[in-house]
């Protein structure tokens, strides 16, 4: 059966974070502000914000504002190095149950309507608008974007930008063709003319590195991948990255808006402040091990999970990361008994290198609501140390 | 340079005696190789897992120079193992690669620095020295090392607990639902200390200590002990954990006191375990004066009964076990009769023997 022309919306909240925080410090619109680093000690009081300037710690921009990226800063940059290029831009730690809160509140609004939403992480979604326009048009589609940028400002005070196209994969692209608080909407028809112009490296999925392949070979656009052979693709990429990138370029992507996903892990890391010694700073690494377990028992408890399998995490200093995990008889939502199965990991690496991170997963993850209740016609083994 | 020459039994032993500690799996890959280490005439076979260390020196080298390196040690020992048991071996280490030859048989093996072989350094310091013969402490292991828990995630069960007090050791292991405990006295007087043993140390001393009034050296030092028999120096990391409370769990008067032929009861119970449920195991004892009659069923509805006649004049009982936990018990003993302690159907089972006070051990029961 042909498939008809699907209307697909990728919904990616503008400067999310950094946008959370100016709802609560509005004297701050119009400067430059970044998001990152750890949550403040103390709340800032008045207007005595921290600047860049001076920071000395490990931590990374989340999010900057669009006159913070005018400098040059850009989310995933080391704070240090921020401070070189825009000393004077205010620093605000992240408050990640803030925008949490926010997440929730701009996704209901949009799935009040448009029900067929992914959830692609904190701060985007894709949408499928094909019932909701069923005519395809532009007008329409324009129509749905300004209700759905409406509805998103009233539930939020937030601004988005949005793309339409036929799939996923260019609607990704387009919503961040006009940001902040844009529109793009691309049909098939309008590839050659929107979409070959632009950069390969724009196609999410073609990373630096393979950018920079590309580019090696003298592939620019994304219209010059477009005109490549797909088998000298295929050739310099493998089968299924050459094939991809040749699909790409011509805007085919037929996967499905998933509605319904049901995690396969939930996890918690932690990167600290300085690398701490396994034996030397025992106590602290020991202090954050529990809080994490806590976290993450508190996550499986809030989305309705339990986990079979506990596995943990660790980086060291040498940014070698291992990780083990270890196989529950039942499954658990127990921080205690997280914390002894990701003990127990623990003791299975050898620990002789300084720790920058510690990450602890539940996998194998099954409903709470799904656990069989102990039947009385099983034999109940009595335990010695009840 | 010429590092041995013997009759290869002469090399095989000492390999045979440290190599099983190494781990087939690990990270680091000089932790498969053995360390062989030659000092004048002392020959010295080293190999660790970073928890455990064995070394086996004897006073068998030949050649004037002194040399320590490492190679496989599973290659070497299945090398070793595929001649004949007549052959003369010889070792000669030429740039960085060890040659074994025997007869016409030729081997040349890799071999990494020794001085990248991690080593545990035997504990330094004030700690618990006792002295014993390897068979009393081999005895006494075999009565509670099968209690020991297997990878549960109370990283403390999965050892054995070695309790040094007065003058006496005794060693307690648990999975939690069973107990094993065995106690023995000691020359001196000692302050307690209680420390646990990682499994897998357990299962090689049980493996390497003989029957024989040699003696047995024991060292606790901080987190280490050091075994010292024979040839053999053994150091090992300790678990660090809190044991739970042994003594709280070994119950104190218990009416129902039973005597058995432990052969007979050993028996029975093998013949009704073959039609126990295979995942829960359960077997119903149900005592009455003069008999106790076993009675287990599987999940097809077949069903096996057993009586004996035992030394009982009780009220009757009715309680279930795992089979398994009894097998054990019975298995692991050699005395002739047992007696067993019983409170009423939902209580533990106290097993004992009527001439050994320092022998218990305690099962829970089982709700079939």
């Amino acid at each position: 059966m042909p498939s008809l022309p699907r209307s697909i919306a990728h919904l990616d909240m503008d400067a999310f974070f950094a946008s959370v925080e100016l709802l609560r410090y509005p004297q701050l619109r119009g400067k430059a502000v970044v998001v990152g680093g750890r949550r403040a000690v103390a709340p800032i009081e008045g207007d005595d914000f921290p600047h860049l300037r001076g920071y000395s710690g490990r931590g990374v921009i989340t999010t900057a504002t669009y006159e913070a990226r005018a400098l040059g800063v850009h989310s995933g940059m080391g704070l240090m190095k921020a401070a070189q290029l825009a000393p004077d831009a205010i620093l605000l730690p992240a408050d990640f149950d803030a925008y949490r809160h926010y997440s929730r509140l701009f996704k209901a609004a949009a799935r009040a309507i448009a029900p067929q939403m992914e959830d692609r992480g904190i701060d985007e979604i894709y949408l499928d608008l094909s019932a909701l326009n069923p005519a395809g048009s532009h007008d329409g589609a324009r129509a749905l974007a300004l209700e759905l940028q409406q509805a998103v400002r009233s539930a939020t005070g937030l601004s988005c930008s949005i793309g339409i196209a036929p799939n996923k994969l260019l609607a990704k692209l387009c919503s961040d063709l006009d940001k902040p608080a844009g529109i793009t909407i691309v049909a098939a028809d309008d590839i050659p003319t929107r979409i070959w112009p632009l950069p390969a490296k724009r196609i999410n999925g073609i990373g630096p590195k393979a950018a920079a392949r590309l580019e090696g070979l003298g592939i620019a656009t994304i219209g010059q991948l477009a005109a490549a052979d797909p088998a000298w693709l295929q050739a310099h990429f493998g089968s299924r990255y050459g094939q991809w990138l040749h699909d790409a370029a011509h805007g085919h992507d037929s996967r499905p808006v998933v509605t319904e996903s049901e995690p396969k892990s939930l996890s918690r890391e932690t990167t600290f402040e300085r690398d701490l010694h396994p034996r030397q700073d025992k106590a602290e690494l020991s202090a954050h091990f529990t809080r994490l377990c806590e976290q993450l028992a508190a996550d499986l408890a809030r989305k309705g999970y339990l986990g079979k399998t506990i596995g943990l995490k660790l980086r060291f200093d040498n940014f070698r990361t291992v990780t083990r995990d270890q196989t529950l008889p039942a499954p658990t939502g127990d921080a205690r008994v997280i914390r002894r199965a990701a003990g127990e990991c623990a003791r299975r690496v050898p620990l002789e290198r300084r720790i920058r991170l510690l990450g602890v997963r539940a996998s194998a993850l099954s409903r709470r609501d799904a656990q069989p209740e102990a039947s009385f016609a099983q034999p109940l083994q009595a335990e010695l140390f009840a | 340079m010429l590092l041995f020459t013997a009759p290869r039994d002469a090399l095989l032993a000492p390999l045979q005696s440290v190599s099983g500690i190494v781990e087939k799996r690990h990270t680091l890959p000089i932790l498969s190789n053995v360390l062989i280490e030659k000092k004048g005439d002392a020959l010295t076979l080293l190999a660790t897992d970073i928890e455990i260390q064995i070394r086996n020196r004897t006073t068998a080298a030949l050649g004037a120079d002194d040399v320590a390196i490492t190679v496989g040690a599973r290659k070497l020992q299945d090398i070793l193992r595929a001649l004949p048991d007549t052959a003369d071996v010889s070792l000669t280490l030429d740039d960085k690669r060890i040659t074994l030859k025997a007869g016409k048989s030729r081997f040349q093996l890799q071999t990494l620095p020794a001085a990248d072989y991690p080593r545990l350094a035997p504990p330094e310091g004030e700690g618990v020295h006792f002295t014993t013969t390897q068979k009393a402490f081999k005895k006494q292991l075999a009565q509670v090392q099968y209690a020991m828990a297997q990878q549960d995630i109370r990283y403390y069960l999965n050892g054995l607990l070695l309790v040094v007090a007065g003058d006496m050791l005794r060693m307690v292991a648990t999975d939690g639902h069973r107990l094993a405990y065995a106690a023995s006295p000691l020359v001196g007087d000692y302050a307690r200390t209680d420390v646990i043993l990682p499994r897998k140390t357990v299962v090689e001393l049980a493996r390497q200590l003989a029957d024989s009034d040699d003696a047995l050296e024991v060292t606790i030092v901080g987190n280490q002990i050091v075994f010292r028999f024979g040839h053999i120096e053994l150091i090992s990391k300790l678990i660090d954990g809190k044991f739970p409370d042994y003594e709280r769990v070994i119950p104190q008067g218990h009416p129902k006191l039973v005597k058995a032929s432990r052969l007979a009861l050993l028996q029975s119970l093998q013949r009704a375990a073959i039609l126990t449920n295979e995942k829960f195991r359960g077997v119903r004892l149900m005592l009455s004066e003069g008999s106790l009659k076993l009675v287990s069923t599987n999940a097809e509805q077949e069903e096996a009964q057993e009586e004996l006649e035992v030394d009982y004049s009780g009220d009757a009982l009715d309680i279930g076990f795992n089979v398994t936990y009894l097998l054990d018990v019975l298995n692991n003993l050699s005395a002739n009769e047992i007696e067993i302690r019983f409170n009423d159907g939902n209580a533990s089972a106290l097993f004992g023997l009527a001439d050994d006070p320092d022998f218990k051990y305690v099962v829970m029961p089982m709700r079939i």
